[in-house]
């Protein structure tokens, strides 16, 4: 079995021996995640499951409209906070003292190593960095995990990424995702694990915004395997009490692809879709932006406001241009502020709002507008995504979005 | 679940679920949803939908949120959905609304927009009265089928009493 077949197989229900594709689990979850988007399905705050399965096992954390931007949705997350004292929630991080719910549940050690998570948020994927599994689910399928504790995963065949070598200066963790999108394309049902002798170079921050963008090519659940890196994290928030999960030897993979990352350079996503629509930056033609947006759980994280201060060091946005960064929680905002970034980004003309998914779902803090071009960090360039349909909006790393905020076009580097 | 029949509507690859249930949708009226279905890639088309019509779409349909994009579509009457894959974040939701997507490889190239489609359910097949074409597809699991036929997760936690009063 791989490493997903083996964290599912751990949590079945019943004693079973082994998982083979095809095969439907009910698992038991380990943690369940509720953001304020429950808020907004009238099902959940007009019918909210009687009592939790275990309260110490939910974490309820406001990340999607922080701080709520109107009457009507500042209400509905007033009813769905009335669940903590009902339930006597201990894990619950409110305005001001959370951020974005992928990224918390790392901060605070709710993404053990082997475990099994439920969050209704699309992008949980992101918890593969962890050794972890998990996937987006709805809303009403929380309510039954609230209620029960229990889920159902069919066991999807696994594809295998190689991560080989080294990366260049000038690519970004983003790029890596671009170029393993352009590889696989979209893979709905299967999962993706990540292997090579370039994963032991990767942060924890490059593996949390490969692994969230792997939402985006439709994968049920991605992987990275447990090591050092991973060791280190843990033991920095003094976290012990886990069990790693690694694959059997001669373990079958439904496919493998081997990336190189030496000869990875910045990529772009085209509007409308990532699938099939993704090309080297220095292959697009002059394109005017009126909006550049650094943040989201891909890439809104501490390493990407330090490409952003860097870019930005000495330079200011373009007049044409507003740039929106959003840290992806208070811990990173504070840290950048310690670290300078923040300072640099504001005197450069830049925008930096509070820690929320924000512009990213074109709810709040940032949304477009009929005719605006768009490059942003954030996960998705739907048509609409970010507000009006009749805007166009670009995916690249935080760096190009930066580079581009300054020049005032899509550029991959400022020396262009 | 009674066999189905109904007029297709066809659309494209990577049908993503923000096209089905765009952001406004989140705090309009409950009776308002349907109408912005797709209002971004085909404008005015929610208007044309008949209860019982039929979508059948390329690859990778439903991709993107967790957001109840197959409600959306299930109200405003669309009876199923045939695709040549579906993300599996739709299919729980589908399933979890009590909402039936199916996974046809082969169906686009059997269709035209406009064809009336059938859907044996026993015998899995699909057959397309308007050039008599049949394909077979493999059903879903009976254990998601018993949640479909259920009327849903919603209805059946419900039903076992362990869904309470309003926040």
């Amino acid at each position: 079995m791989n490493i997903i077949e083996k964290i599912l197989r751990n949590h079945s229900v019943e004693d079973i021996p082994e998982v083979s594709p095809g095969d439907i689990v009910t698992v038991n979850v380990d943690r369940a995640i509720i953001t304020d988007m429950a808020a907004l399905h009238p099902e959940f705050i007009n019918e909210p499951p009687v009592k939790p399965f275990d309260n110490n096992k939910i974490a309820v954390i406001f990340d999607h409209f922080v701080p709520p931007p109107n009457i009507e949705i500042s209400s509905r997350i007033n009813r769905l906070r009335k669940l903590v004292d009902l339930w006597n929630i201990r894990d619950f991080y409110d305005v001001g003292r959370g951020g974005i719910s992928h990224v918390i549940a790392a901060e605070k050690g709710f993404l053990r190593p082997g475990s099994l998570i439920a969050n209704t948020d699309s992008h949980t994927i992101a918890v593969g960095a962890f050794n972890t599994v998990g996937r987006g689910l709805g809303t009403p399928e929380i309510m039954n995990i609230i209620a029960t504790g229990k889920t159902w995963f069919v066991i999807g065949d696994t594809i295998r990424v190689n991560l080989n070598g080294n990366m260049n200066s000038n690519a970004s963790y983003r790029d890596v995702f671009f170029n393993i999108a352009g590889t696989t394309g979209d893979i709905p049902n299967n999962n993706i694990e990540f292997h090579g002798d370039g994963i032991k170079r990767i942060t924890m921050d490059g593996r949390s915004s490969i692994s969230t963008m792997c939402a985006e090519i439709s994968a049920e659940f991605s992987v990275f395997p447990y090591d050092s890196v991973l060791k280190n994290y843990m033991d920095n928030i003094n976290i012990y009490d886990y069990k790693a999960i690694e694959p059997d030897n001669n373990t079958y993979y439904y496919k493998t692809y081997d990336i190189d990352l030496n000869k990875i350079e910045p990529m772009i996503a085209l509007p409308d879709r990532i699938i099939n629509n993704i090309k080297p930056v220095s292959e697009i033609n002059k394109t005017e932006i009126s909006v550049a947006v650094v943040g989201s759980c891909a890439n809104g994280r501490l390493s990407d406001l330090r490409d952003v201060s860097s870019v930005l060091k000495n330079h200011r946005v373009n007049r044409n241009v507003r740039f929106i960064v959003t840290p992806a929680s208070q811990e990173i905002y504070n840290e950048a502020l310690r670290l300078g970034y923040i300072d640099t980004i504001i005197k450069s003309d830049a925008l930096v709002t509070n820690p929320t998914c924000g512009a990213c779902l074109g709810g709040h803090m940032g949304v477009v507008g009929d005719g605006d071009t768009v490059i942003s960090s954030t996960t998705r360039n739907f048509k609409g995504r970010m507000g009006s349909s009749k805007a166009n909006i670009y995916l690249a790393s935080a760096k190009t979005v930066a580079a581009s905020a300054v020049k005032g076009y899509i550029s991959g580097d400022l020396s262009e | 679940m009674n066999n189905i029949e109904g007029k297709i509507w066809l659309f494209g690859d990577d049908i993503n679920t923000d096209l089905m249930y765009p952001q406004v949708c989140y705090t309009l009226k409950e009776e308002e949803k349907p109408f912005y279905a797709m209002s971004a890639n085909r404008p005015g088309w929610s208007k044309m939908v008949n209860r019982g019509d039929i979508i059948v779409a390329g690859r990778n349909f439903g991709t993107g949120s967790s957001r109840p994009a197959a409600d959306n579509i299930k109200n405003l009457g669309i009876s199923c959905v045939i695709a040549e894959s579906i993300n599996g974040l739709f299919l729980r939701n589908s399933v979890n609304s009590g909402f039936l997507a199916l996974t046809v490889p082969g169906i686009v190239d059997a269709v035209d927009e406009g064809d009336i489609l059938y859907i044996d359910l026993k015998n899995n097949t699909v057959i397309n009265k308007s050039n008599n074409r049949k394909i077979n597809f493999k059903p879903l699991p009976q254990f998601l089928m018993d949640i479909i036929d259920n009327g849903g997760i919603i209805n059946i936690l419900r039903n076992k009493g362990l869904l309470g009063w309003p926040l």
